[in-house]
């Protein structure tokens, strides 16, 4: 794939998806947002903006699941339209962005299914984008190695799968491991199959794995501390696509404190920064917090370089920030706890 | 009825409405249409004004009416728009709109939920009864299977033990059930799996379709029966049912007892068909009862929206008992819009009187153009290229006239011009008609819309066709050609073979000595030199038409100045470009006519080529050979010096004089008004002595000109004023000679017309015509038909879209550069039928 010919199969996506950006909501629309009294004044203010009248059609007292349901729909509705008029390899990549939310959608159901939750209860809750046949099913499994045979060896997700297949019951812990040694599996693949892309796609989408490959390593570092999970263990879920790789991940893999994890982000410029700049202090920006803001930089970067496909990994998260974005508003409109309302994390 | 030649002179108001009163008021402006309102707080958010929340219970009835519009579009009940548009309703009426909507809408829902739930119970006894009638054929067969399995294994099972023996036997349990059509292959391979083989799964679809009561779409469904052995694999079974969302049944183990279930099923399905029916006719009937109000009560409510919406862009001043708004309307209108706010006022019955205020602002009004129906499109095509500023010369009047006429030069075919009139003429007769069946189709509308200017085209087309003398290109031979060879000089032999024969215009024997009285002598048409003859012609006439062209539009910029009264652009702006495009294109026209007058047929060979002689006149340089380029009359020399000479001191003079008075000017007007710097008073005396001849009745014009200017100069630059007038004058100085050359795209738009027209005629109808007897005749029939096609298609649309483009960008660019400065906005003016027709098109 090169410039001269990705106008043939995609440029129609490329300016569209361009387009779409261009609806993204700017710093002032926040400004605006965050003025707002009521979720009508919310709803009334995102109809002066690309979501037009998304919401007309909801009968008040609008909910804030409501709001985010139908975030979730216009996103999916966009990303339907995009992913039917593909082909590959547009198509392929566009499916590779769908998988993360079936990890997460099959981590949603099992952890439901393991708290004695209906299944009818659970499935609204699932990102529409993730969604796939066999999903409603996934209930009947109690063990891995059940889930896989069952369920998930028919779904792409079956390949990641196989290095987690046991015979152990299903426990939140298992669940998590299960999670992150999808996700590694998922990332190090999609990392894969976009240097088969090469050219700028490659190049691009290189960045944004490493980063999103790095900060599972660093937040599953931080998370495991003060859980029975042993070192070996942990140092298995690591996604090894990321900058961190190999010498940050062994350092990672020693770490025992948040000290610790700190002095290995030392060596790394660009994570460097977000551990300084970020405290549990009230009033100043997590690491999570800073973590977001420099994948929305990230991405953004993505729209300055024409004929790749990154730019539509760059929507999808983009998008993703902005729903986050609203909903943490909505949620502290609705709540009458306007303190941190302005903890949002603005795209342009 | 405006003139069109300037807009309407605009009056800044300001708007002091009572607080009850406002409402009707504006609804009355509203449905008058002649007020543009200026938004007083644009810092304000949309949920922040007074209004909002009038505004948001708008949104809730409209939502609702959509809900009512989406169950009428389902039950396809015709809306039928209302036969007039009704009144802006009272805000009394709001509320009672706002009820009827509610109880609509909850009734509506009632009727929904009963639909659904009687379609749920419909849709499970159906499921059921298609389970109990495909069950008997599972069972056998799975009897079947089981037999041919026992027999292997060297059981004896007989028929008559049946599928309960069997059952027994082996203790299987089973559930039946009914699953989505297209979910069927994975989940029987999720079954296989998750089970390990251990069940068996029998299906069959399901041949008619049924109806899915939620979203009421239909899909189709399978029905299935599942074995298995255990309490186990059953709670598996159960649970990768409800995951694929399969509905399951009870279904009873012995034939008889599905018999009995399946007739007593039936007797349900049949009661529940007739409450179902009675249902959906109650609702079918309070769906009938509303649809024809729909569209008016979406048009109310739309216009209440609208008028909260104005209403929100006023300011409240501190007693909340008055709304205060800006607008903009024009001089004249100001009684009817007072008349209008009276009424307002009455209506509501409020006792203090609106107030309709005019100030003075500094703000540009805004350009508005009264237009009718015919004067419309022509308006239009000025717009898409600019609004004209606010009192500039509007070049669409002179449109009206200069557009169909150049485009006629180009079109020139009476034959084509005919076509194109009556088809335009048939618009604008069942104009009415068309109008009313609204039509989506973009190029009809398009074409529709500029019916007027067809028409226009059209005539002057035949008009044009007539002077070339081309119809169809044939000619008509009404009055008798000029030409004519004598018999008694020619014999037929020689006038037949004789391609080369050329007749003699200083001959009386070949030339009457009087020419064809009304346009082109029809002889060119079969003459060899026919084409010379008409470049020639057809050249000479696009230069007098181009040039004059731009000389009107020169003349309007003076008219502009005098406006304004801008003395500097009469005298450094104007003047200079008058004397260079005269002393250069005017001097052509003159020769060009002179050339016609006064060289006849005797001097045709020495006669003055006129190219050769510009060149000349730019080489000062005048040779006696050939004859064509020598002098043609006494002292051509010398004046065609001077007028050069006259045109060159132009260009300077346009590209200096204006920067260096401005800058004189500005600086004088600095040291005034630092002398009068101590007087308070002394500013406004200066202001209004410079501006002392500009009194009497333009009074405030002149005023607010010299506050603009005022304003302007506080900043002005040398610099810059010298650079923008060093683009003015390149542009104008290049662009006359340019703009001369582009006429003559009506030369050559004309030529390729009549070729193009004469070709198709030489290549396809002729070719009929030269056949004789039958065959002729057929060959006429068939031949026909591409001709005609090809004459509307290509000469008709097509070339009619060239020329038209041609003539566009004629006025566009070459008369409108002269004069207009298109730096206006477009008055838009708050107006419920405008509101309306976008809703309307939603």
């Amino acid at each position: 794939m090169n410039s001269l010919n990705f106008n043939i199969d995609n440029g129609y996506l490329e300016g569209l998806v361009r387009g779409f950006k261009g609806g993204i909501l700017k710093q002032t629309d926040y400004l605006n947002l965050i003025q707002c009294e009521t979720l009508e004044d919310l709803k009334l203010h995102l109809q002066s903006t690309d979501y037009g009248n998304f919401l007309a059609n909801e009968a008040s007292p609008l909910q804030v699941s409501v709001i985010d349901d139908k975030l979730k729909e216009k996103l999916v509705i966009e990303f339907q339209h995009m992913r039917n008029q593909s082909v590959t390899p547009l198509a392929t990549f566009l499916d590779y962005i769908t998988y993360s939310y079936m990890i997460d959608n099959i981590v949603l159901l099992i952890t439901g299914t393991l708290h004695q939750r209906a299944i009818s209860e659970l499935i609204p809750k699932c990102h529409p984008l993730g969604s796939f046949e066999q999903m409603e099913a996934l209930h009947i499994a109690s063990t891995p190695a059940e889930l896989y045979n069952a369920v998930l060896v028919d779904t792409p997700l079956a390949s990641y799968f196989i290095d987690c297949i046991s015979e152990q019951d299903l426990d939140e812990l298992n669940i998590e491991i299960i999670r992150n040694a999808l996700y590694k599996a998922y990332l190090e693949d999609f990392y894969k199959f976009c240097q088969t892309l090469g050219d700028s796609t490659g190049a691009y989408m290189s960045d944004a794995l490493a980063f999103e490959a790095d900060r599972r390593a660093f937040i599953i570092t931080i998370n495991s501390f003060g859980t029975e999970l042993p070192k070996d263990d942990r140092a298995k879920l690591y996604p090894r696509c990321g900058k961190l790789f190999p010498d940050g991940l062994a350092a990672l893999a020693r770490a025992d404190d948040y000290e610790q994890v700190r002095a290995v982000a030392e060596y790394y410029s660009e994570y460097r920064v977000l551990f300084e700049e970020s405290s549990n202090n009230p009033g100043e920006k997590t690491l999570e917090d800073k973590f977001f803001e420099y994948e929305v930089m990230l991405m953004k970067k993505a729209f300055l370089d024409q004929f790749h496909f990154g730019i539509f990994y760059a929507y999808v998260k983009l998008k993703e920030q902005e729903s986050r974005n609203i909903i943490w508003i909505a949620e502290c409109v609705a709540q009458r706890h306007r303190a941190k309302i302005d903890s949002y994390i603005p795209i342009f | 009825m405006g003139s069109l030649y300037r807009s309407e002179e605009m009056a800044a108001c300001q708007l002091f409405l009572q607080a009850e009163a406002a409402y009707a008021s504006i609804s009355e402006l509203g449905e008058l249409g002649l007020v543009q309102f200026k938004d007083m707080n644009p810092d304000l958010n949309s949920f922040q004004r007074k209004f909002v929340n009038e505004v948001r219970r708008c949104e809730e009835m409209e939502r609702k009416l959509r809900f009512l519009e989406k169950e009428i579009a389902r039950d396809q009940i015709p809306m039928p728009d209302p036969k007039e548009i009704p009144n802006s309703p009272e805000p009394r009426e709001m509320i009672l709109l706002e009820t009827t909507f509610e109880k609509l809408e909850k009734e509506m829902n009632e009727v929904n939920v009963n639909a659904t739930t009687l379609k749920k119970n419909f849709l499970d006894l159906t499921e059921l009864k298609h389970i109990l009638t495909n069950a008997q054929t599972f069972f056998d067969e799975a009897v079947l299977d089981q037999s041919q399995i026992s027999e292997d294994s060297g059981h004896l099972l007989n028929d008559a033990d049946g599928l309960q023996g069997l059952l027994q036997t082996l203790r299987l349990g089973f559930v039946a059930g009914v699953v989505l059509r297209e979910r069927i292959p994975t989940f029987e391979r999720l079954l296989w799996r998750s089970c390990r083989g251990n069940v068996f799964l029998r299906q069959k679809e399901i041949d008619t379709p049924l109806e899915d009561p939620n979203t009421g779409e239909e899909v189709m469904k399978s029905v299935f029966v599942i074995f298995f052995q255990g309490e186990q694999l059953k709670a598996k079974v159960k649970k990768i049912c409800e995951g694929f969302r399969a509905t399951l049944y009870q279904c009873p183990e012995t034939a008889n007892e599905r018999r009995e279930m399946a007739a007593g099923i039936q007797t349900r399905i049949e009661d529940l068909n007739t409450v179902l029916s009675q249902s959906l006719d109650h609702r079918h009937r309070v769906l009938v009862s509303i649809a024809d109000d729909m569209k008016a009560w979406h048009m109310k409510v739309r216009k209440i929206k609208a008028v909260y919406h104005v209403l929100n862009m006023f300011n409240v001043d501190v007693t909340q008992k008055y709304l205060i708004g800006e607008c903009w309307c024009a001089e004249r209108h100001r009684s009817r819009i007072e008349t209008a706010l009276r009424t307002g006022t009455e209506r509501s019955g409020s006792s203090v009187p609106s107030i309709l205020n005019r100030m003075e602002t500094t703000e540009h009004p805004p350009t508005y153009n009264c237009t009718n129906k015919f004067t419309k499109v022509f308006q239009s095509i000025v717009d898409s290229y600019g609004v004209a500023g606010y009192r500039e010369v509007n070049p669409a009047p002179f449109t009206i006239v200069t557009f169909p006429f150049l485009f006629s030069l180009m079109f020139g075919d009476s034959g084509h011009g005919v076509l194109m009139f009556m088809a335009a003429l048939a618009m604008v007769v069942m104009e009415t008609k068309l109008m009313q069946t609204k039509s989506d189709n973009e190029i009809w509308n398009i074409f529709f819309g500029g019916r007027y200017i067809i028409l226009l085209m059209g005539g002057f087309s035949i008009y044009a066709g007539l002077m070339y003398n081309d119809i169809f290109s044939k000619s008509f031979n009404i009055f008798g050609s000029g030409w004519y060879p004598h018999p008694q000089r020619y014999s037929e032999h020689t006038i037949d073979h004789h391609k080369d024969l050329t007749l003699d215009p200083t001959n009386n024997s070949d030339y009457r000595g009087h020419p064809y009285p009304f346009g082109m002598d029809p002889v060119w048409q079969m003459s060899l030199n026919k084409i010379t003859w008409l470049n020639s012609f057809k050249m000479k006439i696009s230069i007098i038409f181009g040039v004059s062209q731009m000389f009107f539009g020169v003349i309007l910029s003076l008219q502009n100045s005098r406006y304004f009264r801008n003395s500097v652009n009469i005298f450094c702006e104007f003047l200079p470009q008058m004397l260079f495009l005269s002393c250069i294109f005017g001097y052509l026209i003159v020769l060009i006519l002179y050339k016609w007058i006064a060289i006849n047929a005797t001097m045709s060979a020495c006669a003055p080529s006129l190219l050769i002689d510009l060149i000349n006149m730019f080489l000062l340089n005048y040779p006696l050979e050939p004859c064509s380029s020598a002098e043609f009359y006494d002292g051509q020399k010398s004046f065609q010096s001077f007028l050069l000479l006259l045109a060159l001191v132009c260009v300077p003079w346009l590209l200096i004089a204006k920067p260096i008075i401005l800058k004189r000017q500005h600086s004088k007007k600095q040291v005034q008004l630092l002398n009068n710097n101590d007087e308070f008073e002394g500013r406004k005396s200066t202001e209004i002595n410079l501006d002392g001849e500009t009194q009497t009745s333009k009074q405030k014009d002149g005023r607010k000109d010299s506050h603009t200017g005022h304003e302007e100069e506080e900043e002005f630059s040398f610099g810059e004023a010298f650079v923008h007038q060093c683009i003015h004058t390149i542009e104008y100085c290049l662009g006359c000679i340019s703009h001369t050359a582009s006429y003559l795209r009506l030369w050559a738009l004309s030529l390729a017309h009549a070729e193009l027209s004469e070709v198709l005629w030489n290549m396809v109808f002729r070719v009929a015509l030269k056949m004789s007897g039958y065959t002729g005749l057929i060959a006429i029939f068939i031949l026909f038909t591409p001709w005609a096609v090809l004459t509307i298609a290509i000469l008709l649309l097509m070339e009619g879209l060239s020329a038209f483009l041609h003539t566009l960008r004629l006025h566009w660019v070459e008369f409108q550069s002269k004069f207009y400065k298109g730096d206006g906005y477009l008055f838009d003016p708050f107006r419920f039928d405008k509101i309306i027709e976008v809703s309307a098109d939603d």
